[in-house]
């Protein structure tokens, strides 16, 4: 019992670590995804308005054309507010007559209530003054904020908008968050939904490809080398992972731009200077898998070059005096012992190519226009970062989500298809 | 093929190996380099096989030179102690797999390994992949695997080195009737002088990157040019005694034997006395007191402590009433006493 309670409190600080920076992100995720967070609605509560704008949309929530009507129209009350501020603003005479016949009188439209200012003792002559001094008691809604739903309901009944409308007003004024699987909907009818799809799926394949060829292929060249250039070769492979990401992609910048590296020296042959990174989609793509396909490489030979070590020097001596040449040796006797590093490598960065995305962020923040824009990266606008200023978290969760589950999914897969509990057992060493 | 090493020298860095070696393996003969470990044995093995290139010095197979080719193009088959075998390829595989790099037609390396497993014996164990093998399995593989090119020459480094004693057994005269009945010419490394003696037609003995000593087994053993020689060979291993050698071989305290008539040295000798060679079955002439006794089965091993001294060790048939404290007082065969002066060569 208390060996196992001793386990537990071992083994505490990684459930800890990966509840907070596992388990919470997801959970979180999960939730943001079912609501409608943004910008305009915060992540607190909000309260009931509708403002002028909104009314050219109040419409399409499929409220009766007479609730519409009184919304817009709002109707005009003589109260005591709207005599002060006429007598403030106009005539204290005009005011008084006005009290005296009308006070508590309503009007359903604006003419109705000028016509009786115009037809008064002492009438407000301008039209322009009429239209100024009607406002002054309107009693509409609009524009008007309300802590809580019981007033905006009252309100309404004030207003006389019919009560079977009241639900939808209700829901459409808020200004706060609401659960909703509205994202998921969205998610599945964008046009844009496909393009990121096929732009990652291009993305991680590619890039892995990259990674993986072109890790074996600096694995094995400097397997061969002798050991003082390998290990300096290795080292100036491996810089690409070890710079700060800000720091290497500022290099690609200067190399790619069109007043840098390349620019410059095919200038020398009459090429107009231009932008090798953004001017088209192909030399996006091919600029952001090879800033990324290095990255991964790096780590590619070091797992490569190891694994590579790891088969024993009798097994290639036995090969070479076999009578098999270097590309022999490579082909028959290092590459099949490279079976479980390839699988390896193969799912570690398609999981990690999914949803990483700072590389292309820096490079080319999903453009030119949005040809490399990955899941990931349209997550990360959706909902941190994006020109409209209407940052949609709920959406950009929603997007996440769906990539934590191709995520979980692709993980299962990989346990399943490439069998890691034999990857995972004991290890045997040369016999 | 006969095999010629001349002036071979080989050196690591600043460190000199080997240096001036010469050697000569006679078409269809089972040479055996015997030595303790960092001799040089296994060196000269890789240099032979093409792995290490040699720093100086020729190599012959043949008439024809193949100092500077890569392994690659000599004719070599080389058994690895650990048999380096290739994990993820069947037996088939393995023993096909020089002929396949040779773009050899599948059918005719089909044939060829088929030949060749017949030969080891391993005919139903082809679909096999090498970690469901046993240890003596591999072994035949690695052979076959190594002979299947009909090399000019088969490179054995410390082929039993890895196997338990009853297969170490069978697999000795086992590599050696493959050896006769291919007529291949072989070169086999190993520090156990056991398997030199009971596999090779000649042992050259290496110490210290040198060769000591390169003659048949059985003159190796009863003729030692050294104390050195002697002493690697024979097990359980040769006593030596400090002796004055006059009229008589004197060992202290009053305890002599009869010179050995081949003895024409006098003066301070070592003596050498395998341990067949003392015992009661030769008289009597050296005392002292048993202090240990090793029974082995078939035989028993005693040592002895000499009342002037020195110990001695004796190899008599087991059920010889020989107890731990005992006194005795045995004989010894003095004409196959081996004399050796102070800087240890023989006398």
């Amino acid at each position: 019992m208390t060996s196992r309670m001793l386990g537990i409190g071992f083994l505490s600080p990684a459930i800890i670590a990966a509840s907070i920076f596992f388990l919470l992100p997801v959970l979180l995720t999960v939730m943001f995804a079912f609501t409608n967070m943004s910008t305009s609605t915060g992540i607190m509560g909000g309260d009931y308005r509708i403002n002028t704008e909104q009314l050219r949309s109040v419409g399409e929530t499929g409220i009766s054309a007479e609730s519409v009507e009184k919304l817009e129209t709002a109707g005009f009350q003589i109260t005591e507010t709207g005599l002060a501020a006429l007598a403030d603003q106009f005539d204290e005479k005009v005011a008084d007559e006005l009290r005296e016949d009308f006070l508590g009188e309503s009007f359903a439209a604006r003419r109705d209530l000028e016509r009786v200012l115009r037809q008064l003792d002492d009438p407000i002559r301008k039209t322009r003054d009429r239209k100024a001094a009607a406002d002054l008691f309107a009693v509409t809604i609009v524009g008007e904020r309300f802590d809580t739903e019981e007033q905006f309901r009252a309100a309404l009944s004030d207003t006389g908008i019919n009560p079977a409308d009241h639900d939808v007003l209700a829901e459409f004024a808020y200004t706060g968050w609401t659960w909703t699987t509205d994202n998921f909907k969205l998610l599945m009818e964008l046009p844009s939904t496909v393009r990121f799809a096929t732009n990652t799926a291009f993305y991680v394949v590619c890039t892995l490809t990259f990674n993986i060829i072109f890790g074996l292929f600096l694995a094995i060249s400097t397997f061969y080398l002798p050991g003082k250039y390998a290990n300096t070769f290795r080292a100036i492979w491996f810089l690409p992972r070890i710079l700060p990401p800000v720091l290497y992609v500022l290099m690609w910048n200067w190399f790619t731009w069109d007043n840098g590296f390349i620019a410059t020296v095919t200038g020398w042959f009459g090429v107009p200077p231009q932008n090798w990174m953004m001017q088209t989609a192909p030399r996006a793509w091919t600029v952001i898998i090879l800033i990324n396909g290095f990255v991964g490489a790096s780590l590619g030979m070091i797992l490569f070059s190891s694994a590579i070590k790891a088969i024993p020097s009798s097994m290639l001596y036995a090969s070479e005096v076999d009578g098999a040449n270097r590309w022999q040796q490579v082909r028959y006797i290092i590459l099949p012992q490279m079976r479980w590093p390839i699988l390896f490598m193969t799912s570690y960065q398609t999981l990690s190519l999914l949803t990483s995305f700072e590389y292309i962020l820096l490079a080319t923040d999903g453009g030119p226009g949005r040809t490399t824009e990955v899941w990931a990266l349209a997550a990360y606008h959706t909902a941190l970062n994006n020109y409209g200023g209407n940052l949609q978290y709920g959406l950009g969760a929603a997007y996440a989500l769906a990539l934590v589950f191709i995520g979980i999914a692709l993980s299962v897969l990989y346990l399943r298809f490439f069998n890691f509990k034999e990857l995972l057992a004991k290890p045997r060493i040369e016999q | 093929m006969k095999l010629r090493l001349e002036n071979f020298t080989k050196r690591f860095g600043a460190l000199t190996v080997i240096e001036e070696m010469d050697l000569t393996v006679e078409s269809g003969e089972m040479m055996a380099l015997l030595g303790p470990s960092g001799c040089g044995k296994s060196t000269t093995l890789f240099a032979v096989c093409g792995i290490h290139k040699m720093s100086g010095g020729k190599l012959y197979f043949g008439d024809s030179d193949v100092t500077t080719l890569p392994a690659q193009e000599r004719s070599v088959g080389v058994v690895f102690q650990n048999y380096a075998l290739y994990p993820h390829m069947t037996v088939e595989q393995n023993i096909g797999f020089p002929l396949k790099v040779q773009r050899m037609s599948k059918s005719n390396i089909r044939a060829e390994v088929e030949r060749l497993a017949d030969l080891v014996q391993i005919g139903e164990l082809l679909d096999r992949r090498p970690a469901q093998l046993s240890g003596g399995q591999q072994q035949r593989v690695a052979l076959a695997r190594a002979m299947i090119r009909k090399p000019d020459v088969l490179l054995l480094d410390e082929p039993l080195a890895n196997l338990d004693a009853k297969l170490r057994l069978e697999m000795r005269s086992e590599i050696r009737r493959i050896q006769r009945e291919t007529g291949i010419t072989a070169i086999l490394v190993t520090h156990d002088q056991v398997e030199a003696m009971s596999m090779c037609d000649r042992i050259a003995l290496m110490r210290d990157g040198k060769i000591v000593q390169l003659d048949t087994p059985e003159q190796m053993y009863n003729n030692p040019r050294s104390q050195f020689v002697a002493g690697f060979l024979g097990n359980p291993p040769i006593s030596f005694l400090p002796a004055m050698a006059g009229d008589v071989l004197s060992f202290g305290q009053g305890q002599t034997l009869a010179r050995p008539p081949a003895l024409e040295a006098s003066g301070d000798v070592i003596v050498g006395i395998r341990p067949e060679h003392f015992g009661p079955q030769h008289g009597t002439g050296l005392r002292g007191e048993v202090t240990f006794v090793e029974p082995q089965g078939r035989e028993e091993l005693i040592d002895v402590r000499l009342d002037g001294g020195g110990e001695i060790r004796s190899i008599l048939p087991a059920g010889e009433p020989v107890r731990v404290g005992q006194r005795i007082d045995w004989g010894v065969a003095t004409e196959s006493i081996l004399a050796f002066g102070k800087n240890g060569d023989r006398l």
